[in-house]
């Protein structure tokens, strides 16, 4: 069980990280901060007020003190690129990041842990081996190259699926037309990165199941003559749950990064997309910014997981 | 209700059960006992057709044919009319529900669909297990051991089944828990009949009626629990008793000595045995009724070895042996107690045919015995009370130990030697060039009585008597021949008739006792018999007499 | 526990073809200069051409041939694979076996670290760094070994920990040996199935997190990777030129990681005794 104090030295970590990284470069920290698009911008009255409010003409750790600051207020900067605060950017795009990710982490977790189940079950028959297979070979491609192939196989031949975006712009449409719209973008992205997790998820149950049905309780459940099916997930399944939750966890991550490589193919307006454009216009604040987030998110993600894993086994709730 | 006939189970080529034929009465009890790896487990696991193997023969319930079932008619039986209780381990409870539901969870699969009134009646039976109620919605891993148990006995009861199986089912209980639990067991599910698989002796015979011994997946014996326990028929059977260490025998343990094997061709058992003869190594012994037990063995079971019929000896007008019936058994120490003067030594020599009966009759293995030739003293050696006596003092150790062979003209000379050296090693002397050229004068007391062992068991004799063997030695020489004598006789399933006075000896060395009075046999019969409850005054006046370590004020 | 990998390996098809597969890459890696017309970087005046028999992959963009950067982009991915893999290896068992060894302060500051490690998403902290450090080739093998040796280093410790406890190891020390001398001696050659498996999953990670960092074009823009070339044609994707552009870097880096984890996952299986096919009786 990880506990709290790691949570914080990550948070640090990555706090840290976020504030050193531009002021250790060469040149002009202000640069760094505000990225290329702000010094065209700039007046000298406003390098002065940034000057002071950063504390730039200060010590190091006055710096951190007031970047502090600035955080605790939920100022996460100024983008001169889109001209609005970094944090209202990110507000804004964080719900198709959310949408694409939890709908795949669902479909992925709920279906890789039923395969696995499945397959776990019997394992070695011939259904077993070419779910094994054909998921081994699926887990094998990077995310963002079965984006490319979804994306060219149904957007650009087949023309199934719109190119880009996650609604039809301008389309004034409202009500079930829009949740239609919004699903109609959302099903390759969701279905590449559902594709690239769902390997992972199904491994491990799989791996698990074979664990748990050497546990005597499980011969206990049929002898006491319960049908296969209620064995199979209340018994068997219901076990080898526990790791798979720890592992979403790890997954989550890995999922949120896996979601900018995908947006990107598929220019879904995410954060993802929106990491992409700051690394081309040099906007860092909001490159900043939305890695400040996500890495946040993903923290709190885990810190949640490792809390339910405990509400999950008794084995760990009564431990404590 | 039950009936197995040529039951067989194997995983890949690798049998675990061979043949079991069976038969169980309505409210009957049997128990299977067998070491770690007979084919208990396996066995009670065929009878709710659970096992991963393929399994063969017939398993017929009350006229149902088991194995040809389909699985939801099986399933149907599973929990309901045949039940199965495991031995408590790490996990045979389900870490993550209930033990409350999983009580409960048996009785609304099969008799109650209602959950509310399941959960009512699974209550009742926790709490009639013993469970407190604070404890019904607690997770497995928050009871004891013995409280995980009685979950388990109790989720097996949870329908009132027919038939239970309980697979060593109080092995992880403490004693006066286990008795308490095997009469909740009984009081729960009346009318039903048990198989309760065990290793543990006295569980089988508290809770069966009948037992069956089980060895490298064949039953070997077959019988009322009372009986078989306490006159084992075959080798196994009294091998396993000997290994069980219990309160009322102070027969030290002793082991079997090789190991199971499944793999060997005729008798499984023989080449463990100390009986076995071609026969053994060749052919399978089929379970057969011999003399109101079932044993499968070409032997028909132990051999007596040695007996003698209405045996009398008179010197004068004193009747010193007066007609003596006794029998040793192969493989068994049969203790001889009495008090000086009451006729043991004479016994002894008649045997041996140092001194001629007045009447009777001496049968080695059933043909009579009358004049003794070489093949006789061959099977049959006996060591004498006072070895400085019985040691020549002009032979050095080596002439000593080989003249036996020297007589009974056994192999070459550079043979003999070797046999020497074997049988010194065998009785833990020293095989040195110095020790051998060794006179008895310069042996202690300890070594004399060795060297008399070994020169008695060079020739490998299948009977050996010894006569006060450990009287002339201090106590701790003592143990150590004793020890020496028990381990001699786990390896080469050698009968021993130990001759004492000291009933406490007798008690560490013997599986039967006789008691021996003014030249008669007063009683006989198993030794925890003898010592815990004895039936003639005399032999609870050598019991008071026994040495007692205890202080008393 | 014995475990002969070789053996283990040799049994299973999926690891047959990983190992051939890896091969195969790695010759192609280490000839490439020779087999290779072209200079990957160099420009020619002809862009976008279709396959021909002077560019059997056609050219891209500015006019470079495709199969030759096709060809470099293997030496790219196997260097970052292999170099990043064998430094976090070496980490993560220096780490975990004298935090094993060593135990109380120093193992649990270290393992609060590692967790803390953990926790962080990688590629987050990498995409950050990049996108200041413009990092080389080198810088980044360095930065994905830095980030990559935690889960290994815990799960050494583990091991380590369990190892330690084993009747051999006390032996040793009773015969007075050294911690060193019980590291190099008994634990690391007992660990070397995990490690080779930490190894594995290390390679799988690098490739797969230098061909995204590349994707997202933060890499060093002079260093041919696959990445990169899906980073350029993904720009063109409504022309033909992805067929000979966009797919072939595409499988190439799906072929690389499918053998690296049909390997992996052999190797996984063979360690762990429940998975492993033999039925017990």
């Amino acid at each position: 069980m990880r506990n709290v104090i790691t949570y914080v030295i990550a948070f640090l970590f990555i706090l840290t990280l976020n504030f050193l990284l531009p002021r250790m470069l060469p040149g002009d920290p202000l640069m760094a901060i505000y990225g290329n698009e702000a010094l065209i911008a700039m007046t000298p009255e406003l390098k002065a007020h940034l000057v002071e409010r950063f504390a730039l003409d200060q010590p190091l750790w006055q710096q951190f003190g007031a970047y502090l600051l600035a955080l605790v207020q939920g100022d996460l900067g100024h983008s001169y690129y889109y001209n609005s605060p970094v944090s209202s950017i990110v507000l804004g795009r964080l719900p198709w990041t959310l949408l694409l990710v939890g709908t795949a982490l669902i479909i992925s977790t709920l279906s890789g842990i039923v395969l696995g189940i499945e397959s776990g079950w019997r394992r070695g028959s011939r259904r077993d081996k070419s779910l094994l297979t054909s998921l081994m070979a699926v887990s094998g491609f990077p995310d963002f190259f079965l984006g490319i192939l979804l994306l060219i196989g149904f957007s650009v031949t087949w023309k199934i699926f719109p190119l880009s975006g996650a609604i039809t712009p301008y389309s004034g449409l409202s009500g079930a037309a829009l949740v239609l719209d919004v699903l109609h973008h959302l099903f390759l992205p969701a279905t590449a990165l559902t594709l690239s997790y769902i390997g992972a998820s199904y491994l491990l149950t799989r791996n698990t199941m074979v664990t748990v049905l050497k546990n005597p309780y499980i011969l206990m459940a049929k002898a006491k003559g319960l049908p296969d099916r209620v064995v199979r997930y209340q018994h068997a399944g219901r076990n080898a749950l526990l790791p798979v939750i720890t592992q979403t966890g790890i997954q989550l991550g890995r999922m949120v990064t896996g979601a900018l490589f995908v947006e990107i193919v598929f220019a879904y307006p995410g954060l993802g997309y929106l990491t992409y454009e700051a690394l081309l216009a040099r906007d860092y604040p909001v490159l900043q910014g939305v890695l400040l987030i996500v890495a946040v998110s993903v923290l709190i993600a885990n810190f949640l997981v490792d809390l339910s894993y405990s509400k999950l086994d008794p084995r760990i709730r009564y431990a404590h | 209700m039950l009936k197995l006939e040529a039951l067989e189970v194997s995983y890949g080529e690798k049998k675990i059960l061979n043949g079991i034929d069976l038969e169980l009465k309505d409210g009957e009890s049997l128990a299977v006992i067998g070491e770690s790896g007979a084919g208990k487990t396996t066995l009670a696991l065929s009878l709710m057709r659970l096992v991963d193997g393929s399994v063969k023969g017939k398993i017929l319930f009350n006229g149902l044919d088991l194995l040809s079932l389909p699985e939801e008619a099986i399933n149907e039986l599973r929990g309901n009319r045949i039940a199965w209780a495991p031995q408590n381990s790490n996990n045979t409870l389900n870490p993550v529900h209930t033990i409350l539901n999983q009580v409960a969870e048996s009785i609304t699969e099969h008799k109650l669909k209602n959950r509310r009134e399941a959960g009512k009646q699974a209550s009742i039976l926790l709490s009639s297990f013993g469970i407190p109620v604070n404890r019904f919605s607690a997770y497995p891993h928050q009871l004891s051991g013995g409280e995980q148990q009685r979950v388990l006995l109790a989720i097996a009861s949870a329908n009132q089944p027919e038939l239970l199986i309980l697979d060593e089912p109080i092995s992880s209980l403490d004693a006066p828990a286990r008795a308490e639990v095997i009469e909740l067991l009984k009081h729960t599910n009346q009318d039903c009949s048990f198989i309760v698989t065990t290793h543990d002796i006295s569980t089988a015979a508290k809770l069966a009626d009948k037992v069956a011994i089980l060895y490298a997946g064949r039953i070997v014996e077959l019988g009322l629990s009372g009986e078989v326990l306490s006159r084992p028929r075959h080798p196994y059977t009294r091998g396993l008793i000997r290994c069980y260490p219990d309160m009322t025998t102070g027969k030290d343990l002793q082991g079997i000595k090789g190991v199971m094997d499944r793999s060997v061709n005729g008798c499984s058992f023989h080449p463990r045995c100390t009986q076995a003869i071609e026969i053994c190594r060749k052919e399978i012994p089929p379970l057969r009724l011999i003399q109101g037990r079932h044993i499968a063995c070409h032997r028909g079971g132990i051999i007596p070895l040695l007996s003698t019929k209405n045996l009398s000896k008179r010197f004068d007008s004193l009747l010193a042996v007066d007609a003596v019936k006794i029998t040793i058994e192969g493989g068994e120490t049969l203790a001889l107690v009495g008090e000086s003067g009451s006729g043991k030594t004479t016994l002894a020599k008649l045997i041996m045919g140092l001194i001629e009966p007045t009447e009777g009759e001496i049968y080695l293995e059933d043909s009579l015995v009358s004049n003794r030739g070489k093949d006789f003293y061959r099977q049959v050696q006996m060591i004498f009370q006072n070895p400085g006596e019985s040691l020549s003092h002009r032979l050095s150790v080596l002439e000593l130990v080989r003249e036996s062979l020297d007589i009974q003209e056994i192999g070459a000379r550079d043979e003999r030697d070797r046999l020497v050296r074997q049988v010194l090693r065998e009785v833990e002397l020293p095989d040195s060039e110095a020790f051998l050229n060794e006179y008895p004068h310069h042996l202690s007391a300890g070594e004399m009585q060795r060297v008399t062992i070994a020169r008695a068991l060079v020739l490998e004799p299948r009977l050996l008597i010894a006569d006060e063997p450990v009287a002339f030695l201090d106590s701790s020489l003592q143990a150590k021949i004793l020890k020496l004598l028990l381990k001699l006789q786990e390896q080469r399933g050698l009968s021993l008739l130990f001759i004492t006075h000291d009933i406490a000896v007798a008690r560490k060395i013997s599986d039967r006792i006789a008691v021996m009075k003014d030249g008669k046999i007063v009683e006989q019969g198993p030794a925890t018999k003898i010592i815990t409850s004895p039936g003639h005054a005399y032999t609870r006046k050598l019991s008071q007499a026994a040495l007692d370590l205890s202080l008393e004020d | 526990m014995h475990i002969n990998p070789k053996q283990e390996i040799r049994h299973s098809k999926f690891a047959m073809f990983g190992i051939g597969m890896l091969l195969f890459l790695l010759i192609i890696a280490i000839f490439g200069p020779l087999l290779t017309p072209y200079q990957p970087n160099s420009q020619t005046p002809f862009a976008f051409e279709s396959p021909s028999f002077n560019h059997w992959l056609g050219t891209n963009h500015v006019g470079q041939d495709i199969l030759s950067q096709l060809i470099y982009g293997a030496r790219t991915s196997l260097l970052v694979g292999f170099l990043t893999a064998l430094l976090a290896t070496i980490l993560s068992a220096i780490i975990g076996t004298s935090t094993a060894l060593a135990g109380g302060l120093y193992d649990k500051i270290v393992m609060r670290i590692v967790d803390a490690f953990i926790v962080i998403p990688a590629i987050i902290v990498i995409i950050l760094v990049a996108a200041y450090l413009k990092p080389n080739l080198l810088v980044l093998i360095l930065l994905l070994a830095l980030l990559g040796w935690q889960g290994g280093a815990r799960t050494i410790r583990a091991q380590a920990l369990s190892l330690k406890e084993m009747g051999h190891i006390s032996a040793a020390r009773s015969f007075g040996a050294s911690n060193l001398y019980i590291i190099f001696r008994h634990i690391l050659p007992d660990l070397v199935p995990i490690l080779l498996m930490g190894f594995i999953y290390g390679v799988r990670r690098a490739v797969f997190m230098e061909a995204g960092l590349a994707f997202l074009g933060i890499a060093d823009p002079t260093t041919v990777s696959w990445g990169m070339m899906m980073h350029e044609a993904l720009d063109f994707c409504y022309l033909n030129v992805w067929r000979w552009w966009l797919i072939p870097p595409g499988v190439a880096l799906s072929l690389t990681i499918l053998s690296v984890t049909g390997i992996g996952h052999t190797l996984e299986g063979a360690l762990d005794p429940r998975l492993r096919r033999e039925a017990n009786a």
